[in-house]
């Protein structure tokens, strides 16, 4: 496994196509961006994507009124492999644009800002399968992982042998936050963005989430 | 959001679905920690926002004027108006969708219903929310099911009975028709008929029914719609409808009926209470006049008019129960007043019985204690419950003669305590229902001199309106009066107030009006209250008691009935309650400055 801070110099070195440079540059410090792509599966080797939608929060603000949400049309050459994929899903698909073509748009999007996703590496590992024969590039941007903010908010200074739970449903029902339909691209980058800047402040303010006990514990007194 | 924003909540329901997709794409949607000023006060906002999550206060200055939560807006004014009132700041951890103010201008332009959301007036606001509810209403009683109408009995008669058994039969089934069953048909025959067979034709009374009646006759299904039988009726010209549940005829559905439950039928029962010839009678019309209180909000009736029309519906119920209880003498030298909400004409279900006789000259013993006994049983019979402060004719604190009540007066004045403020704000709201009027207006006038000048005694009977704070929840944090979840108590928070204050106010110039909208219309044209204030105070006043009966109607099954559940109400009745708020607690300055109350 080649470090991922190499492998950005050596994709800024590599890169296809020399427009594309600002992909390494920061950008805005206080803003980043929530991405979620729906798939047909989960390995990333057999998977094809089937929407991508990315949000960009700038500060405590998310802004859903410029958003990038796209259905993706698979491949011609790819059809074969996406057959298990459901026939509504296929006819809705079919309206989708191909990969190649949205790639481009999404990039500047969301140029280098953070990613910010629910398991962000799965997005950006599918992303990257096509993005790297495109580009020549893998995605330098840094990750940030809502999985892992909550984790330090709520298991940060757990004893051992404490059971984990970093469900999905389970961050939302910690932070109070609306249940939007899932398995929506659009809704699941949006959720994700709300658990963000929720954990981001919570960090902020050194607020924890309470754990609730797991065994009871022993009363002498008996009541 | 552009999926999940919920365009269902008021105002966003009067947008058209393409005004919908144009608001979803501008949204953007922002997180507040705990503590953020989100809206400064005296300042503009570029937003408007809409709460998803979290709490919201609303304050002006160090007060804490209103909790919002989610689905509620703020702020128009800081939005349209160029300057918040209030500041808004988050309680907690909130999230809320930011409308830009661009496209929330534009909107205002293209949508008039929209844009009264958004008007600085409240009484403007009110009227655009009224009609609008009265367009819903009218539906509601059309959409009403048949099973839900008074009926006339099914009886029936047999074709081969005579006119004359008809008769009888239609007297004592009290109907003005009776089903006609002959062999495998049924048919229908009306008093009309049978009188015009008799007096037109001059056919014998021994005639079968047979020849008279007709068996074109229209039926319909109880669980059929009112508008059904209304459409069928016009139609067919149909004065009456038969109405079955499966094979079985259940009742008879006259026109009159009808139309007697989709405009009320206050008229007819103001008659039957007049020519009621018994305490049953009186019973039954008591039943229907509780039941008037429905179908006229059902019809958008104002809710200041139910009030007049159901306290003068009362008052002629209490005249003649009183002309068949009272002996003579008191008829003529007594006076029996109604108090309290029942005096100022605002109580529309019932409560108590806040009730009381004057009488001119002391009388026989045993002959008032019957009376007293008998009158208010006999209203206790008729579904007015019973005061729980006693303040019934049956207490002969309250029925005595009038000399003993200008005694009280000067025991009030002088032994100012709760309870005589009590009896006063009962007794000042006091309204002549029978015998002679001249007797309360002798006992007013003698207890408005005896508080002439005396401003202190004045100052600690306003003193009341501090009683109970308003309340800010609106929904979970809230001031309950009772552990009821959300609830929120009106009548203490918001309507007492206004009640109280107004009352003291024309206590102090001693004007004799009632009902408190009036009291209001008389201290502007005195110059007492300004005038745009007591518009916006009786506009405010007479929503919250339209949400009072709403509240009373729902739970008419039990309890008090006046805690409202701000979970069920709209969020454009929480913002229109809101401002409703705003306007008691403006009053309450009003009133403190007024009499000087900071002074205690």
């Amino acid at each position: 496994m080649i470090p991922r801070a190499i492998k950005r110099l050596f994709h800024q070195a590599s890169i296809g196509d020399q427009s594309y440079r600002f992909m390494f540059e920061r950008g805005a410090a206080d803003e980043v961006v929530a991405i979620d792509c729906e798939t047909t599966g989960l390995n990333v080797r057999t998977a094809e994507i089937i929407s991508i939608a990315a949000i960009k929060i700038r500060g405590n603000r998310i802004l859903t009124s410029e958003r990038f949400e796209e259905v993706v049309r698979p491949d011609a050459g790819m059809q074969a492999d996406t057959i298990k994929v459901h026939r509504l899903r296929r006819a809705d698909v079919a309206q989708g644009h191909p990969i190649w073509k949205l790639l481009p748009r999404f990039l500047h999007f969301v140029g280098g800002r953070p990613l910010v996703g629910y398991y962000v590496d799965f997005d950006i590992a599918m992303l990257d399968k096509f993005i790297l024969p495109f580009l020549e590039i893998e995605l330098p941007n840094p990750r940030i992982e809502v999985s892992q903010l909550y984790y330090e908010r709520k298991y940060g200074d757990a004893p051992q042998n404490t059971s984990i739970d970093l469900s999905f449903v389970s961050i939302l029902k910690d932070l109070d936050i609306p249940p939007l339909g899932q398995h929506d691209a659009f809704n699941d980058a949006l959720m994700t963005a709300m658990m963000y800047v929720a954990l981001r402040d919570k960090k902020v303010r050194g607020s924890r989430i309470p754990r609730l006990r797991t065994h009871t514990v022993f009363d002498p007194t008996g009541g | 959001m552009p999926k999940a924003f919920d365009a269902a909540n008021p105002p966003f329901d009067r947008l058209t679905p393409h005004e919908v997709e144009t608001l979803r794409a501008t949204l953007d949607i922002i997180y507040f920690g705990p503590d953020e000023l989100i809206v400064g006060q005296n300042t503009s906002a570029d937003s408007l926002f809409v709460v998803i999550k979290g709490t919201i206060e609303e304050r002006d200055g160090g007060d804490l004027l209103a909790l919002l939560g989610p689905k509620d807006s703020f702020d128009s004014r800081a939005l349209v108006h160029g300057r918040s009132g209030h500041a808004f700041v988050s309680r907690e951890e909130t999230l809320c969708y930011a409308v830009p103010k661009a496209t929330i201008l534009d909107l205002i332009q293209r949508n008039p219903r929209f844009a009264s959301f958004f008007y600085r007036d409240l009484s403007l606001k009110l009227d655009n929310f009224v009609k609008d509810q009265e367009e819903q209403r009218y539906g509601s009683a059309m959409r009403a099911r048949i099973s839900e109408l008074f009926m006339r009995s099914a009886t029936f008669i047999d074709a081969d009975d005579t006119i004359e058994t008809a008769g009888h039969a239609m007297r004592d089934a009290d109907s003005n028709a009776l089903l006609v069953r002959d062999g495998e048909r049924t048919g229908i025959v009306t008093g009309m008929n049978l009188s015009k067979a008799v007096v037109l034709r001059r056919q014998s009374i021994q005639a079968p029914v047979r020849d008279l009646a007709h068996f074109d006759l229209v039926t319909l299904k109880s669980d059929d719609l009112v508008s059904t039988a209304l459409v069928l009726m016009a139609k067919l010209n149909k004065r009456r409808i038969a109405i079955r549940e499966g094979e079985r005829f259940i009742g008879i559905l006259e026109d009159i009926d009808v139309l007697g439950f989709l405009a009320g039928s206050a008229q007819l029962l103001a008659g039957r209470i007049e020519r009621a010839s018994s305490r049953d009678d009186l019973q039954a019309a008591a039943r229907e006049t509780a039941a008037q209180v429905r179908t006229l909000r059902r019809q958008g009736i104002a809710v200041e008019l139910i009030g007049e029309i159901i306290s003068d519906l009362n008052q002629r119920l209490f005249s003649r129960l009183f002309d068949m209880l009272a002996p003579a003498e008191f008829r003529s030298t007594g006076c029996l007043i109604v108090m309290g909400s029942e005096g100022r004409g605002e109580q529309t279900i019932r409560t108590d019985q806040d009730n009381g006789l004057i009488l001119r000259n002391s009388c026989d013993r045993a002959q008032l204690d019957s009376f007293r006994r008998q009158f208010s049983g006999a209203l206790a019979e008729f579904g007015f419950p019973p005061c729980p402060g006693l303040v019934m004719v049956s207490n002969p604190a309250w029925s005595k003669p009038l000399s003993e009540y200008l005694a009280d007066f000067r025991t009030w004045l002088a032994l100012p305590d709760a309870t005589s403020h009590l009896n006063l704000a009962i007794f000042f709201d006091a309204r002549c229902v029978a015998g002679d009027p001249e007797l309360l207006a002798e006992a007013k006038t003698n207890l408005i001199e005896v508080l002439r000048g005396e401003q202190a005694f004045l100052a600690h009977f306003a003193r009341a309106i501090d009683l109970f704070a308003t309340p800010i929840g609106l929904f979970k944090h809230l001031i309950t009066s009772e552990a009821n979840g959300d609830a929120l108590d009106l009548k203490k928070g918001g309507i007492f107030p206004v009640v109280h204050g107004v009352r003291s106010l024309v206590l102090e110039h001693g004007l004799t009006e009632t009902a408190t909208d009036k009291r209001i219309a008389r201290l502007r044209d005195l110059g007492i209250l300004h005038d745009d204030f007591a518009r916006e105070l009786t506009q405010a006043f007479r929503f919250m008691l339209m949400l009072r009966l709403d509240g009373q109607l729902a739970a008419s099954a039990g309890v008090s009935g006046t805690l409202v559940r701000p979970s069920s109400l709209s969020s454009m009745e929480r913002d229109l309650l809101r401002d409703a708020f705003h306007i008691v607690k403006k009053f309450r300055d009003f009133i403190r400055n007024h009499f000087n109350l900071g002074a205690f």
